[in-house]
């Protein structure tokens, strides 16, 4: 199979500033296409910059916005991934990462996880995503989208690689900070999102793709730091942090089949286990019945405080508290 | 006088001796501080439209080394020191400061505030601009009315120099409220106020501000003598480790006890935080209208269209 060459564009968008970011994508989209690259990364919200605030209504673009249209057509023969602020029909603001293929706009995943803690404030100003799905790209593969935070959340490579993706592409705006000289890379947010990355492309045996963005917003400073990690958790490539560049790189996507072939652990992942599990779990959340079904687990007889499945006191001398139900002591 | 736990790192510079005691938990990758301050100087002096910075240069460690950083970000050449002495003045402090322009190679002015500050105080029995009030005045309004004359000045001369007022206040005494409101603490912006001062001993080291600054007793050098430490009565690398576990690291007062820290001195750095806060915000507006600034009027400073020039 022919090496799949990747353009990872460690940009620093223009605060607020869609025409000069637009124009910044398009000469960078031409230089990774002349560069041989199959597929060009860009960090999120690289058309809009990232610290928008009440900006951000100003910015954002439909789905069928003629500067969105006029980007995608320059996709032909190429795969690229922008992201940008999405208005919805109905006006909800997302933060939005899009996959343009062969000159349209092939799919669009909206943000999951909006942080909104810490130097996090973006709940305030966007609306969250509701759906995970992967796509059949170009590329002969499934490719699973998500946004920064969405990384920070499990169940988001895990259902993407169970939807069929081989290739994770997180796109971010990771704000740098921590600068305690006892960090692997002089940088703690660095640290773990390498950490996180690794252990991602190992459990999902899958490419994981990683573009950051560079330069400033205000007071923050985005550290860059793209990576491209094989589908055995080793990182094929790392960005400077800091830098602004195009940075290619060429994988073997045929490298996925001898991972899976080796270590099948998305053979043998249990999804009908974790569903069942997490029924159990929203069911207890929300205090409905629970799995009358689930088998009680071993405890010592008459385990003090236990009660049965119903809330009761329990009568039966073997049993300890059910599946689901604390002991209180 | 805090105490706490754990030996410090003894920093030294060539192993003649000690140059400055850095808490191990405080030590930064000052590579990485360099490279994000110096972004950080260009993005904010290039999106308002200038590329000059000015700076009060005191003969301090925290003014010498924003001028370093404005130097190494912008070049020294578009960088002014400003020297504002007061004639009781320090004179170790216009050397120092002298040494730090010297080394830079920037432009520099001294403006010598004795007459700004005696013609409202008084002088030798004249009655000043103040009345008779000013005459009796405290060091602590002698040690204000000097801090704000200075900053008139660094505003008045950005004009002619066409440059931005770089704040110098660090993240120590920020938190303590040890800065005179509107007057050190004003700036356009501050590239070191979110590092302590051992971390801005650490980074001035790294940055090669003149070991003679960095070995001194800090001083705000509003009276003869006048030292930081004997002045709060804190040593700053035990002051910046008790604010690091309790601010930045969320111990509790419980916590910070089991860790050695005395209580009196929780107690007091507590204090002394809660009642500064006020010199640490936007002064508040009452919310009347349907949008108000700072509330549920959000807006990036910089954006396009905001560069005044």
């Amino acid at each position: 199979m022919q090496p799949l060459r990747i353009a990872l564009v460690q940009l620093s968008p223009r605060l607020g500033d869609l025409e000069a970011n637009l124009a910044q994508h398009r000469e960078r989209l031409a230089a990774a296409r002349l560069a041989g690259a199959g597929l060009v990364v860009f960090p999120e919200l690289g058309l809009t910059g990232y610290q928008l605030q009440d900006l951000a209504a100003e910015v954002a673009m439909r789905i069928d916005d003629p500067r969105l249209q006029d980007l995608a057509a320059e996709t032909g023969g190429l795969s690229a991934v922008i992201s940008f602020v999405e208005e919805a029909d109905d006006h909800r603001l997302f933060i939005s990462a899009a996959l343009l293929e062969d000159g349209a706009i092939r799919f669009v995943h909206r943000k999951l996880f909006l942080p909104t803690y810490g130097l996090f404030d973006e709940r305030r100003f966007f609306a969250p995503g509701d759906r995970l799905r992967t796509v059949a790209s170009r590329l002969g593969i499934k490719v699973g989208l998500a946004v920064c935070e969405d990384f920070w959340h499990l169940a988001v490579p895990e259902t993407l690689a169970l939807d069929g993706a081989q290739l994770l592409i997180n796109v971010s705006s990771s704000p740098g900070r921590d600068l305690a000289a006892i960090h692997e890379v002089g940088l703690g947010t660095a640290a773990s999102w390498r950490t996180l990355m690794r252990t991602y492309a190992q459990l999902t045996t899958s490419f994981v793709v990683f573009c950051n963005r560079v330069g400033m917003d205000e007071t923050i400073s985005f550290w860059g730091g793209s990576e491209v990690i094989a589908p055995s958790g080793e990182a094929l490539f790392t960005a400077p942090l800091f830098d602004e560049g195009l940075y290619t790189v060429d994988v073997e996507l045929g490298d996925v089949r001898r991972e899976r072939v080796g270590l099948p652990l998305l053979r043998d992942e249990r999804p009908e286990l974790h569903l069942r599990e997490l029924r159990r779990i929203l069911a207890e959340r929300t205090g409905l019945d629970l799995d009358e079904a689930s088998e009680p687990l071993d405890s010592p007889p008459g385990a003090p405080g236990a009660v049965g499945p119903k809330g009761g006191p329990t009568g039966d001398p073997k049993g300890g508290p059910t599946r689901g139900q604390r002991t209180r002591r | 006088m805090i105490s706490g736990p754990g030996p410090s790192h003894r920093e030294s510079s060539d192993g003649a001796g000690r140059l400055f005691e850095l808490p191990p938990e405080l030590a930064i990758d000052t590579g990485i501080a360099q490279r994000v301050i110096a972004g950080f100087i260009r993005n904010q002096l290039r999106q308002a439209g200038f590329s000059r910075g000015l700076v009060g240069l005191s003969g301090g460690i925290d003014s010498a080394l924003v001028a370093f950083l404005v130097a190494e970000a912008m070049g020294p050449e578009s960088l002014l020191c400003v020297l504002m002495p007061y004639r009781t003045s320090s004179p170790e402090s216009a050397e120092h400061a002298r040494l730090v322009v010297d080394r830079l190679g920037c432009a520099s002015d001294v403006v010598d505030i004795s007459p700004m500050v005696d013609g409202y105080f008084g002088r030798d029995g004249e009655l000043g601009a103040g009345g008779a009030s000013a005459r009796e005045a405290s060091q602590l309004r002698r040690g204000n009315l000097m801090a704000r004359q200075r900053m008139c000045v660094l505003y008045d001369r950005s004009v002619p120099w066409g440059g931005l007022v770089v704040g110098t206040g660090n993240k120590t005494e920020s938190l303590i409220g040890y800065t005179t409101l509107f007057g050190d603490s004003a700036c356009a912006f501050n590239p070191i106020g979110d590092l302590y001062k051992s971390q801005v001993r650490q980074l001035a080291a790294a940055v090669g501000v003149p070991e003679a600054i960095i070995r001194k007793a800090p001083s705000a050098d509003l009276w003869p003598g006048q030292t930081d430490e004997s002045e709060a009565g804190f040593s700053y690398p035990e002051l910046d480790r008790l604010l690091f576990w309790m601010i930045d690291k969320r111990r509790t007062d419980e916590e910070l006890l089991e860790m050695g820290f005395a209580s009196t001195a929780v107690e007091r750095v507590k204090r002394l935080v809660a009642t500064s806060e006020f010199k640490r915000q936007v002064p508040p507006v009452a919310k009347l209208g349907p949008r108000t600034t700072g509330v549920d009027y959000l807006y990036p400073r910089r954006r396009p269209g905001s560069a005044r020039r």
